[in-house]
Parts: C-alpha cells; structure tokens; sequence
C-alpha cells in the first residue's frame, strides 16, 4: 500500500509538472478557459492480498467430513454406483417413498463399505434464481444425511454439499429433464 | 492493464448544476455532435481516430441525455478561435465534442478532447490526456464521464469495468470486461466452478464464491496480481456474498448451522452477526448504501420474497407484497430503490421498488433478465439477459430504455458487477 502511495504522489508531481507545462504552452495560444488536465499514467503496484492477514474460522469438529480433508479428492464414478439417486418434486425438499427406498438401500451400501466417503450432492431444475437454488439444493442434501443417519449409517462418513442448478444431468428445458435434474446425487470420493 | 486517471490540480472548470436541464429545451434530447478526432502531431493513425469517436458516440448515447451524430461541419480545429461555431448553429447542434490526438515517440498518446456549447460560444469542459496508444478507450470513456458532469454536475461509470461469470470455456470461471465489453480477462482458471463476484470499494479487489475446494468457498482476489485469501470456508454454503459500501463488512448466506441463513462477517471472515434466525432458506443479502440495512430473499411466507433488515437483524418486514417469486435484490446508490427479479411466464423481468415497498415498476420484457446490479452512479443497471441463445450481459438506463447487449460471445455470460468509481 505505502509502495502504492509513493508511486501515487509520484505520479501527482509528474501531473502537476506536465500541467505547468501545459499551461505555458497553452498562455501561447491564448486560449481561454485553459483545458483541465488529467494525465494517464502507469498504474501503481497494486495492493497484494497478504495471506498472512486471513484468519481460519475454526471449522466446527463434529462428526462430519471436514472440508479440508474434501478438497483434496476426486470423485470415483465406478463406486459411486454403489448408489441411487433420489429424485424431488419441484421447489420441495421432502423425501417421497421412493427416494426412503432408495436412501435404506444407499444405508446398507455404507454400512457395509467401511471408510468410503461419500459426498451427497444437492441439486435443482434450472427454474428458479441461482440463489436460491444453492439454498435449496442444500436442503435436498441435507434431507437425505438427516435420514440416512436415522438408518444408522455412519455420519463420519458423509459430506453434504449444493451445486443448485449447476451441474444438471439432462440439458433439457422441458418437464422431463427438470425432473431428472431435481436430485441427490450419492458420490464416493477418493 | 490497468491506468490510472489522475485528476490533476490544474485549473478546472467548475461543474455546472443542472445545466442541462437549463439548456435543453422541453423534454428533447441535446443534439450533441462527435466530430472526427483530428491528428494534431506525429503519425497519421485512423484507428485511434476511429475508435475515439466510437466511445463517446456509444457512451453519449448510452446516456439518453443526447441526440448524438458523428459529423462534421467544418474543417477548423479543435480550440477556441481555431473554427466557426456558425455552420454547427445552422446544422442544428447544441454541443459538439472537437478531439485531436498525437500519437509520438512510437507508442506515446495525447489525446486533447473539449466539449463546446455552440449557442453559448464557449468551452464547457476540457481534458488532456497522456499515455500509451492502448490506453486511447479508456481516455475517450474518462472524457464522457467529464461530459456528464459537466452537464449534470454528476460524472459518468464509463471508465468502470464489468465482472461477470461466464462459462466460455466450459466452466463457470470469473471474467472482467470494460462496461461496453471490450477489453476481455479472464480472471479465474480453477475450472470449477465460480460465482457472484462482487467488488471491494477500491475497485480493485473482488469476492467470489467457488466449488475449487468440493465446498461453495468465499475468496478474496487481487485482480491484477491474481493475489488470492481464503474469506469464509464454512462446511455448506458460503454463497451470493455482498462487500458493505464501505469495504468493512461482508454479508453472505451460509448454512453452517443447517440450512442458508444470513451473516455478516469481517473481511477477514470473522462472523459479527447472524443477520436471520428462523428455519427458512435465505439468501442474496444486498447493502443500503449507508450500510445500516440489508434487503435479502427469503422463503419464510412460503416462496421466495423480499425483505429488508437493520444490520444488526433486531427489525424485518417484507419488501415486495405483489408476485409470488422475487429475488436477487440490489439498492441503487443513492438509497431510494430497489431492483430485484421477479419470475414470470417462465423466465425473469427485472422490477423496481420504492424502499418502502411501494410502486413496483417493470423495466424489461424481452426475453428473460436476471441479476440486476447498478453502476455507481446509479444511471444505469447492467444484467443478464437470455433472449434467444445464450444468456449475455447487458446494460440499459435505470428507467429500462437504451437496453444494449455489450458481452460478445457465444458462451453464457452472468452475474455482472459494476465496479466502483
């Protein structure tokens, strides 16, 4: 910042001399009012962002996958089909009898395979505004942990996260596609 | 890169309030005049020329405040004393914009622009600038913001940039633009994905939330370093976050504790308050421009509504009573309205409000328009808007006339941003 400054006032000398200038050249031609004048200059070393000024939030140690240890892996599309989708109605979060089926079944799956995490991916129909879609998705996610952990399934195991309406399976604009897109995606990360 | 327009100290003529109310006659449009920008020294460069009277024809008329023509009636030069004013008289212009350039020492730039009103005889406003030819855009956009002010007493954003989302490369990744489009970075290359930027004060850093990490993460980013700080990495949403007019605060939705709710947080990431406390989903927090209230979305009443809260979350009332799905608010700059987005016949219109929830005014119609945000000066709105192919971004007057499409490209462009002055 102080570097910014220096070449800022640095800056404001050269203007200032190139207005004295300017204006004795201008006294010549006699030209009234004399013209503003604002000089372009190279810009100042921008500010850096000092990563040393940003403090972590403790990230709250409970029973979940933190982010951290998230950020590192990748998705796994063979294992991840171990598990089944589950599908929503519009703008709603509840789960309906087929997604409990499938959630007793994606219960059993976990239970049996020890140390997998699984991210359950929350996700919406390209209706309705984007923000709100992150929030709703998030819903939908968490609808489907809220249950699986009623099944018994072991919480250490899961991360909830929202893509709302980013990552849509079907691209279409039509009530089929908006409904293969309402979804809970279950995906093994490794 | 970027320039720096430094406003000298030299003798400036005083902005003159409400001049054009003064001068134009009944509600018309000034008929304002771009003559062809004249070489003064060196090098003969039609491009330069060229692209002068581009920016202030498109940046004039952008403004609605004139009938702009890019003409000449004679051939004198561009000071004082230098050409005639009768021939101008005669064609019927108010005011003509006369330029000159000297392209010298290869690469050098000045560039010489002065605003004369034809009636009156007289200069009205004058700028000289200096600097590299590549810089020749924004020098012609720092004069029409000059002639704004001189005319309104107010000065143009035409020298502020856009960011925006698009996902030209196949993932949302953040980009920044001049405001008319031209001048094109990208800003992001995680190829995640990347959402709502937002803009500090200084113009120079931004906020933006993205998926790098496998969570919806808040980052700060230096936009010329490419310098980057982790804000706001909560488990769940840390989304459609908002820098306080002041750059000391940050509003965003989080769903640490369970499902989206709104927070204030430091730059830092330190959380000062929870603004909401109820089981609805909430998000897209938006400043007043004092800093003492937020309007942000919330499904509390059962679809997504408007409301308005004191920035400590101790009061809430509805804002918008009329349309059953209103998000995405953003408070103008001087306080008094808010845009938002209303979902109709499939799609999205952008709508105004008074803050105190009266008289809803629609501003666009033609396809479908989101993510309403104001220039700093509070003249103009830029938005994306889906009319046919793909969604791009757009800027049209506060009123909703003058829509202009300015991204060219054929990826999906949006969440536009209006730098700060």
């Amino acid at each position: 910042m102080r570097n910014g400054i220096t070449t800022l006032i640095a800056a404001l000398c050269c203007t200032l001399m190139l207005a004295t200038g300017c204006a004795k050249k201008e006294l010549v031609k006699a030209e009234t009012p004399p013209p503003e004048v604002v000089v372009v200059s190279p810009p100042p070393a921008p500010a850096p962002v000092i990563p040393e000024q940003v403090k972590e939030n403790p990230v709250v140690k409970d029973a979940v996958v933190g982010t951290e240890e998230i950020a590192a892996l990748s998705e796994d599309a063979t294992a991840s089909k171990l598990f089944q989708t589950i599908y929503f109605d519009f703008d709603a979060f509840t789960l309906s009898e087929a997604a409990r089926d499938s959630l007793a079944k994606n219960a059993v799956a976990l239970k049996k395979s020890k140390g997998l995490k699984v991210q359950i991916q929350g996700n919406c129909d390209e209706r309705g505004s984007d923000a709100y879609n992150l929030a709703l998705g998030e819903k939908r996610a968490k609808a489907a942990y809220d249950y699986l952990i009623t099944l018994g399934a072991p919480s250490n195991q899961l991360h909830v996260i929202s893509y709302g309406k980013e990552r849509p399976v079907d691209p279409g604009h039509d009530e089929a596609a908006w409904a293969k897109n309402r979804r809970d995606d279950f995906v093994v990360l490794k | 890169m970027v320039v720096a327009l430094l406003v000298s100290m030299a003798a400036t003529v005083p902005a003159q309030e409400n001049y054009l109310e003064v001068t134009a006659s009944g509600s018309g449009q000034l008929s304002l005049s771009v003559a062809t920008p004249q070489r003064l020294e060196g090098k003969d460069n039609p491009e330069v020329a060229q692209e002068i009277a581009d920016v202030l024809a498109f940046d004039m008329t952008l403004s609605g405040l004139f009938q702009v023509a890019a003409k000449d009636l004679e051939r004198g030069g561009i000071r004082p004393g230098e050409f005639s004013y009768a021939p101008w008289k005669s064609g019927g212009t108010k005011l003509v914009v006369k330029s000159g350039y000297s392209i010298t020492g290869g690469d050098r730039l000045t560039l010489d622009l002065r605003l004369y009103d034809v009636l009156q005889e007289k200069v009205l406003t004058a700028n000289r600038f200096s600097g590299s030819s590549r810089d020749v855009r924004r020098m012609a956009h720092a004069f029409a913001d000059e002639i704004l002010r001189a005319m309104t007493g107010q000065a143009g954003p035409f020298t502020g940039k856009i960011a925006f989302v698009s996902k030209r490369t196949g993932n949302k990744e953040i980009y920044l633009m001049d405001y008319d489009g031209r001048s094109v970075q990208q800003l992001t290359k995680n190829k995640s994905i990347n959402l709502n930027p937002d803009f500090f004060p200084n113009g120079r850093e931004i906020i933006y939330t993205t998926y790098k990490n496998r969570n919806p993460d808040l980052y700060r980013r230096e936009l010329y370093t490419g310098a980057e700080a982790k804000v706001s990495t909560q488990r769940g949403l840390n989304v459609t976050a908002a820098v306080a007019p002041a750059g000391d605060r940050i509003a965003l939705a989080m769903s640490k504790e369970g499902h989206s709710q709104i927070y204030v947080i430091t730059p830092q990431g330190k959380q000062l308050t929870r603004l909401t406390n109820s089981s609805a989903l909430e998000v897209s927090p938006a400043w007043s421009p004092d800093g003492k209230q937020l309007a942000f979305v919330s499904d509390r009443l059962g679809k997504p509504q408007i409301f308005v809260a004191t920035d400590d979350g101790s009061t809430v009332r509805r804002l918008t009573t009329s349309g059953s799905y209103n998000v995405e608010p953003r408070w103008s700059p001087k306080g008094n309205l808010i845009a938002y987005c209303r979902q109709m016949g499939g799609g999205f219109q952008i709508f105004l409000v008074n803050r105190d929830g009266s008289g809803n005014t629609q501003i666009t119609s033609e396809g479908s328009n989101e993510h309403p945000r104001w220039s700093p000066d509070g003249r103009f709105i830029t938005f994306s808007s889906k009319r046919g192919g793909k969604e791009s971004i757009y800027v049209m007057r506060a009123d909703g006339t003058g829509q202009t499409k300015v991204s060219r490209n054929s990826g999906s462009d949006t969440h536009p941003v209006w730098s700060p002055r």
